[in-house]
């Protein structure tokens, strides 16, 4: 038989995934959003973004309660320490998510550039990366969260790649400048995402295995 | 390491109380003792001053070394090692007698009759427990007539008197309440300084919040010996998860 304090648990993981999940759609419908040039959608991201500042809210509050009521231990403690942090970087996901709606604006009524193919490639990444770190999070997946972290390079260097390629399009067309500064945000705002689903990883190989990889500590311990 | 268990079993009668039991103790840390009631922990505890031999019965096989001396050699001193390793119960138990002659109680047994240096060592072995400013005035009342809290402390103050190394402590606190119990807890913390401290405990958040190493203990068996920090965030022992989670136990 579970504990009430197991339910507990599973509550709150219930409601990170609830959170997680309603960051996926928001960033889903305001890439598609840009893609189709589309301002109609912003409304929309604001409003889930709303829902996931009081999911934000509700599973700090639950996390604080449960520890002080509980003082949890082992992987119980670590559980709630990284739904905590996990919870707070959701958040973070969802405003970047807004700031890609906030740049449509200005890519629908100022002068229009050809598609920055690029910008989609690092998008479809950043996408299965913020998946796979939830997923590998309902699973307690260490193996596939480690290999999450892996990837945040490859969105490093594609961003480096679309500054470049933007860069040149400002010098070519100075008039499309404000337009190539919005994607440039974009490709700002998906870099960050991508951090965050390593953080989440990060998180979750700390739970799983209650190793620390962040900032290579592991490396500099040993 | 100043004690030190090697294959260590115990058994009353035919009932094996200790399994195998091998640890390190370090110097000047508080070790805490945690396990269900019944797991060993009172004896593992009762075996590093030799009062489980006061108990009819009992036998021990393994070695207990103490600044690598063998305690059950049949060479060592036991009144000494009885000076050396003191312990403090989970009642207050002072005796009968006034605030000052408790605390002179163990000097005396070593045949310290000198006034003033008795008057020294009642003045220092309180003021280590933090009774000195507040009893000096009146070092003749009867000591029953403290707090619990303020007798657990001069139990403690008797014990220093007589200069241990180890100070062997079980469930201290749990004739306190809270506010007596932290009281005590920041004691142990001063106290370590000096002395190495053994705690067994039934209140996990105590051995959480003061214990640098911990010991679980179930069925007699050592299951685990690491850190607080690793006991309580990343225990390596299913059983050892289970017990201090509230899983079972």
């Amino acid at each position: 038989m579970d504990r009430h304090f197991d339910e507990e648990l599973q509550n709150v993981k219930r409601k990170l995934v609830e959170m997680a999940a309603l960051v996926e759609e928001s960033i889903t419908k305001s890439l598609d959003a840009l893609k189709k040039k589309n301002p109609a959608m912003a409304e929309q991201i604001r409003e889930i973004d709303h829902r996931i500042d009081k999911l934000e809210i509700s599973i700090e509050d639950m996390c604080v309660e449960l520890i002080a009521r509980h003082q949890p231990v082992g992987s119980d403690l670590r559980f709630l320490i990284g739904t905590i942090k996990m919870n707070n970087d959701l958040e973070r996901m969802g405003d970047h998510s807004v700031n890609i709606a906030d740049c449509l604006k200005y890519v629908v009524e100022g002068p229009q550039m050809t598609q920055i193919t690029n910008i989609w490639s690092m998008a479809r990444i950043v996408k299965e990366m913020l998946k796979d770190s939830v997923e590998s999070f309902i699973q307690n997946d260490a193996a596939r969260a480690q290999k999450v972290c892996e990837r945040d390079s490859v969105v490093d260097e594609m961003r480096n790649e679309t500054i470049r390629i933007l860069l040149t399009f400002m010098l070519e067309e100075p008039e499309k400048i404000g337009s190539a500064i919005q994607y440039l945000l974009v490709a700002k705002n998906l870099e960050r995402i991508a951090d965050l689903s390593t953080n989440i990883c990060e998180d979750v190989i700390y739970i799983a295995q209650a190793r620390v990889i962040k900032h290579h500590a592991e490396q500099k311990k040993s | 390491m100043i004690i030190t268990t090697a294959n260590l079993n115990l058994y009353y009668h035919k009932f094996q109380a200790l399994k195998n039991v091998n640890m390190d103790i370090r110097r000047n840390l508080i070790t805490g003792i945690i396990g269900p009631s019944g797991c060993g922990k009172s004896t593992l505890l009762r075996v590093f001053n030799r009062m489980n031999e006061l108990i009819e019965g009992v036998r021990i096989t393994g070695s207990v070394l103490i600044d690598n001396e063998d305690i059950y050699s049949p060479l060592h001193d036991l009144i000494l090692l009885r000076k050396r390793v003191g312990m403090v119960f989970q009642r207050p138990n002072a005796f009968p007698l006034s605030i000052f002659d408790n605390v002179a109680y163990g000097p005396r047994v070593w045949n310290i009759s000198d006034k003033k240096t008795l008057t020294e060592i009642v003045e220092r072995s309180l003021i280590a427990v933090d009774l000195f400013d507040n009893l000096k005035d009146r070092l003749q009342a009867p000591a029953l007539s403290l707090s619990a809290e303020k007798q657990q402390r001069l139990c403690i103050a008797r014990l220093l008197a007589v200069e241990p190394e180890i100070l062997l402590m079980d469930e201290p606190c749990s004739a306190l309440d809270p506010i007596a119990t932290g009281k005590i807890e920041e004691l142990m913390l001063e106290l370590k300084k000096m002395y190495t401290i053994i705690i067994v405990t039934h209140n996990m958040q105590q051995a959480a919040r003061i214990a640098d190493e911990v010991g679980f203990m179930l069925l007699g068996e050592l299951v685990e010996f690491d850190t607080a920090k690793t006991v309580f965030t990343n225990p390596r022992d299913k059983r050892t998860f289970d017990y201090i989670s509230g899983r079972f136990g």
